[in-house]
C-alpha cells in the first residue's frame, strides 16, 4: 500500500476522481468518468512523477447497472499497481475513448473488450470481432447473455447452484446479479 | 525411508508419505445413487426427451458423402485383407492439433513414445496427403468450418479419431457458447480417445484400436451416420 | 448481415439439437471477407496495390502454435502487410468461469496456456486469495515456486524445439520433448497429471511432496545441467540458425512498451522488467536469482534469452529443495468459499510474459468476473509490426520467437 501515491493523487486529479481512492494489499484504485479517460492517462503516462508506463491490463467490466472499462497500469515509481475504473458507461450503448494513441497495444484489448461487451471505443482504428466470428451478433460476457445449460433446462431444474438458471424466472438470482458489487 | 534427492539433500521435511504402505481400502457398498431432491431428474420417471432416438430412426441424420464403392464391398477378397494390412501399418496422420491435446499428439509421436512404430510418424501437412483426421483439442464453432473442410479434402480411405474429451463429448466446456460439444457432430467419427489430455500411451492404445477396426472391415462403412449413435437396447 | 446465421440462435437455443445441419451451423468459409470493410485498418490492409496478393496461412498449417489464421499480403516472396484472425479456439472461459464456483472456476483456467499450465492457475488463485485475505502456508509456497519453476523449464525448453522447427531443425524439437518428457512425468508424480495439471488450491496446494517426485527429480538434476547444455550447443552454434535468427524481427525498448509486452519478448530489448523481482510475490523476495536482459531484441537475442532463463529457473529449484520447510501445505479455508464483495489483481511472472487475472466478487460463492490477461494475446499484435519486409518463411519464425500459446490468445 502506498500511501505516498494516494496523495500524489488526490493531489493531481482531485476533483476528476468520481470516488475516493481506495487501496487493499497493493492495488491502488481510481475512479473516473469515461470521458476523462484521455486527459488522466495521458498524465499518468507522462508525468514524470507517475509515469505509469506499463499498461498491464485493459477489461471491460458489466456491472448489472452500468459498464465499466478497467485499466490496470505499473510504473517504476510505485510499488503498487493502479487500477483506474472508468465508470458509468450505459448498458445500451456503451461508449468509451480509446487509449490506442498512448499504447498500440491496447488495440487489441479494445477489440475484445468489443467483442464481448459491446463496448465502443472512438477511436480505435480496428473496432472489429476478434473472438466471435464476424456475423455474430450478441455479446458474451453481458450479464444478459445466459449459457444455454442442459441441466438448468431440465424439469428438475438442477439442485446445486451451477444447475440453475439465473433468468429472469429466477427472481431472487436476478436481483443478484442487477445490484452493482458494493464500494 | 531411505530417500535419495540426488543433488544436495539438504534439510528435507520428515512428512512424506511411503507409498510402500499397504492401506485399508474403503469398501462403498453397491448401492443405486439417489438424488436427495426428490424431484430433481424428473423424479426419477422417464425422460421425455427422446427427439435423438426418433430422429436416428428417422434417417434424417446427415450421412457422410465419402462412399467407398457399392454394395460388392462387403464381401471381403484376398486382396482387401493384404489393402487392409497396408492401410492399417501406415496411417499419416494429419497434423491438426488444435489445443492442449495437440501436445501430448505430439508426445506421442516423439522420441519416448514412439508413433513411429507403427508407421505412423510422417504428420502430413496437407489433407491430401493424409488418411487419418486426429482431431486433438477443442473445437470451437468457428474452427468448425475449416475443419470439416479438412475432412472433406481428406480423400478416401480417411478415418477419424476424436481425441480428448472436448471432441469427444464437450468435454470440461459442455456448457460453453463457442465450442462443439463433440465432433461427432459434424463428423464420422471411428475411434473415441477419452482423457483431458489422454495420455500418450492412451492416443497410441486408440490408433491400435484403429488399426484393429481397420484390418476387421468396420472402418469401411458404406454410409456413415454423424451424430452420436444410440444402442437399441438402450 | 441479412442472412440469419445460427452463430445467433447458438447462444440461446439448445446447442445440443443435432437437426441444426453442418450448413446452417458453420456458415461459409471466406477467407477474404465478402462485405465491405468494416474499420480503418481493415479497409488499409484489404485493398491491394499493383502487384500484391493475398495469401491465407490458414488455421491449419504445420507450425504448431496451435490455430491462428493470418491473412498474408504478398509482394512476391516480401510480406507487405498481414493480419491476424484469431478466435479459432475461444471457449469462453471467462465466461463459464462466471457461472462456476471459485474452486471449479480455476479448473477452467488450467488449458489456457497449457504448456504452463501451473501459472495459468497461480493467477487466478493468487487473485482470490486476495479476496480472501488468506495466508499461504511457507511450505506450499516452497512448493508452488518449485513446480512452477519446473513448469518454466519445460515450456522453454518446447520453445527451444518449436523455434528450431519453425526454422526449418527436425532433430532440436524431438530433443525438446524427451526433456519436457523427463519434467512432465516428475510433475505427473507431484499432481497426478502430465498436462493441465489442477494443483493448485485456494491457500495452498494439492498434495504433498512425495517419494517418487523427489526420486526423479533427483535423477533429473543431476543430469539437468548437462543435457541443458548438450540441447543448447545443438543450435546456439549451429550457423544456419544464426543467421537465419540474427537480426531478425528487431524491436526496440520503445515500441516494445508501446505494445504492452512484458516477459521475455520485453526484456530481449533491454528492459529488466521480471514481475519475481518488479513487484515480488510468494517467497520470491528471499530467493537468489538473476534477471537475463540482453539488448538486441532480435529472435536470436529472444532464445539466448530463454535458455538463460532455464538456466536461473535452475537454482531456483535449487534454492527452494535445499529451503524447503516443514508445514501444512493448505491454508484452513471453510469448504464454500464466499468472499466478500471487491476486487483484487494479481499478476505473475509466465514463461511468456506477465499473467494476470483481475476478480471481482459479489458476495456470493461464484466469482462475478474473472479477466484473464495473456501475454500471448498482447504479444502476437506486434507480429503486425515486425513482418512488414521480411520473407514469408520468415514469418513464423518471428512468430514462434514471441512464444505464443493459441489456448492463451484466445481463451
Amino acid at each position: 500500500m502506498d500511501r505516498a501515491l494516494r496523495r500524489r493523487l488526490e493531489a493531481r486529479f482531485g476533483e476528476r476522481l468520481t470516488g475516493p481512492v481506495r487501496q487493499r494489499h497493493d492495488e491502488t484504485e481510481i475512479r473516473i468518468a469515461p470521458g476523462d479517460v484521455p486527459e488522466i492517462l495521458l498524465a499518468l503516462h507522462d508525468e514524470p512523477e507517475l509515469r505509469f508506463r506499463m499498461l498491464s491490463d485493459l477489461a471491460g467490466v458489466d456491472t448489472g447497472s452500468a459498464m465499466q472499462v478497467v485499466y490496470h497500469l505499473w510504473s517504476d515509481t510505485s510499488g503498487d499497481w493502479l487500477r483506474v475504473i472508468a465508470d458509468g458507461l450505459s448498458r445500451d450503448d456503451p461508449r468509451a475513448p480509446s487509449v490506442t494513441f498512448l499504447w498500440k497495444g491496447a488495440e487489441w484489448m479494445e477489440r475484445e473488450a468489443y467483442d464481448m461487451f459491446g463496448i465502443t471505443f472512438e477511436g480505435n482504428r480496428d473496432l472489429r470481432r476478434i473472438y466471435m466470428p464476424p456475423e455474430y451478433t450478441s455479446f458474451p460476457l453481458r450479464k444478459d447473455f445466459f449459457l444455454p445449460d442442459d441441466a438448468s433446462r431440465s424439469p428438475g431444474g438442477g439442485v446445486r447452484p451451477m444447475e440453475q438458471t439465473h433468468g429472469p424466472t429466477n427472481a431472487e438470482a436476478e436481483a443478484h446479479i442487477r445490484q452493482a458489487p458494493a464500494s | 525411508m531411505a530417500l535419495k534427492p540426488g543433488a544436495e539433500s539438504g534439510n528435507l521435511p520428515a512428512v512424506i508419505t511411503d507409498s510402500r504402505e499397504l492401506v485399508e481400502p474403503i469398501v462403498v457398498p453397491n448401492t443405486l445413487w439417489q438424488s436427495s431432491n426428490p424431484v430433481a431428474y424428473n423424479g426419477g420417471q422417464e425422460s421425455d426427451i427422446t427427439h435423438l432416438r426418433e430422429f436416428e430412426a428417422s434417417g434424417e441424420g446427415r450421412r457422410d458423402n465419402a462412399r467407398w464403392a457399392g454394395p460388392l464391398e462387403i464381401i471381403p477378397t484376398k486382396a482387401d485383407i493384404v489393402l487392409d494390412l497396408i492401410r492399417a501399418n501406415s496411417l499419416w496422420p494429419l497434423l491438426s492439433g488444435l489445443a492442449c491435446c495437440a501436445i501430448e499428439m505430439m508426445s506421442a509421436a516423439t522420441s519416448k513414445n514412439d508413433m513411429d512404430r507403427w508407421g505412423m510418424f510422417p504428420f502430413r501437412a496437407s489433407p491430401r496427403q493424409a488418411d487419418v483426421l486426429i482431431v486433438a483439442g477443442t473445437c470451437t464453432t468457428k474452427m468448425a468450418g475449416p475443419l470439416v473442410r479438412l475432412w472433406e479434402q481428406m480423400p478416401e480411405p480417411k478415418w477419424c479419431v476424436a481425441m480428448g474429451d472436448c471432441t469427444c463429448s464437450g468435454g470440461r466446456y459442455k456448457r460453453s457458447y463457442s465450442t462443439i460439444q463433440g465432433i461427432d457432430r459434424i463428423m464420422p467419427v471411428d475411434v473415441y480417445v477419452p482423457g483431458c489430455p489422454p495420455r500418450p500411451e492412451g492416443l497410441i492404445y486408440g490408433m491400435m484400436k484403429l488399426q484393429q477396426l481397420i484390418k476387421d472391415r468396420r472402418g469401411h462403412w458404406p454410409e456413415r451416420p454423424i451424430g452420436p449413435t444410440v444402442p437399441e437396447d438402450l | 448481415m441479412t442472412t440469419r446465421t445460427p452463430y445467433d440462435i447458438a447462444a440461446h437455443a439448445s446447442s445440443d439439437d443435432p437437426r441444426i445441419t453442418l450448413e446452417e451451423q458453420l456458415g461459409t468459409f471466406e477467407p477474404i471477407p465478402p462485405y465491405p470493410p468494416r474499420t480503418e485498418r481493415e479497409a488499409e490492409f484489404y485493398t491491394l496495390r499493383d502487384g500484391e496478393m493475398f495469401v491465407n496461412m490458414g488455421p491449419q498449417h504445420p507450425s504448431t502454435h496451435g490455430v491462428l489464421r493470418v491473412v498474408l499480403k504478398i509482394d512476391g516472396e516480401k510480406v507487405v502487410d498481414l493480419d491476424p484472425v484469431l478466435g479459432y479456439l475461444h471457449r469462453g472461459v471467462e465466461k463459464l468461469c462466471e457461472n462456476a464456483d471459485y474452486h471449479q472456476a480455476i479448473c477452467y483456467t488450467d488449458p489456457l496456456e497449457y504448456i504452463s499450465s501451473l501459472f495459468c492457475e497461480w493467477s487466478p488463485v493468487m487473485a482470490f486469495e486476495k479476496l480472501l485475505d488468506v495466508q499461504v502456508p511457507r511450505r506450499a509456497e516452497y512448493i508452488r515456486v518449485l513446480a512452477g519453476e519446473l513448469n518454466r523449464i519445460a515450456s522453454h525448453a518446447l520453445f527451444m524445439g518449436w523455434f528450431a522447427l519453425d526454422l526449418g531443425g527436425l532433430t532440436p524439437i524431438l530433443w525438446s520433448f524427451i526433456e519436457r518428457d523427463e519434467i512432465v512425468e516428475m510433475l505427473a508424480a507431484l499432481t497426478g497429471q502430465r498436462m493441465l495439471f489442477n494443483y493448485f488450491r485456494i491457500g495452498g496446494v494439492n498434495g504433498d511432496l512425495n517419494h517418487e517426485f523427489m526420486s526423479r527429480l533427483g535423477t533429473w538434476m543431476s543430469k539437468a545441467t548437462s543435457q541443458i547444455n548438450s540441447n543448447q550447443a545443438l543450435l546456439n552454434e549451429n550457423e544456419i540458425f544464426v543467421r537465419r535468427a540474427r537480426g531478425l524481427g528487431v524491436i526496440d525498448t520503445a515500441t516494445a512498451l508501446n505494445m504492452c509486452m512484458t516477459g521475455p519478448n520485453l526484456r530481449a530489448t533491454g528492459v529488466p522488467f521480471d514481475v519475481r523481482r518488479a513487484h515480488p510475490y510468494s517467497i520470491y523476495p528471499e530467493l537468489d536469482f538473476d534477471i537475463p536482459t540482453r539488448v538486441e531484441g532480435d529472435c536470436l537475442a529472444r532464445y539466448l534469452l530463454r535458455m538463460d532463463e532455464i538456466k536461473q529457473s535452475l537454482r531456483i529449484i535449487d534454492q527452494c529443495l535445499n529451503e524447503m520447510p516443514d508445514g501444512p501445505i493448505m491454508a484452513k479455508l471453510p469448504r464454500l468459499i464466499r468472499p466478500r464483495p471487491g476486487r483484487a489483481y494479481a499478476a505473475i511472472e509466465g514463461p511468456r510474459g506477465q499473467y494476470a487475472t483481475y476478480a471481482i466478487s459479489d458476495g456470493t460463492d461464484q466469482p462475478y468476473r474473472m479477466r484473464i490477461h495473456d501475454p500471448s494475446f498482447v504479444h502476437l499484435q506486434t507480429v503486425g509490426l515486425l513482418m512488414p519486409g521480411n520473407l514469408i518463411a520468415d514469418t513464423m519464425a518471428i512468430m514462434a520467437s514471441l512464444d505464443p500459446v493459441m489456448g492463451g490468445v484466445d481463451k
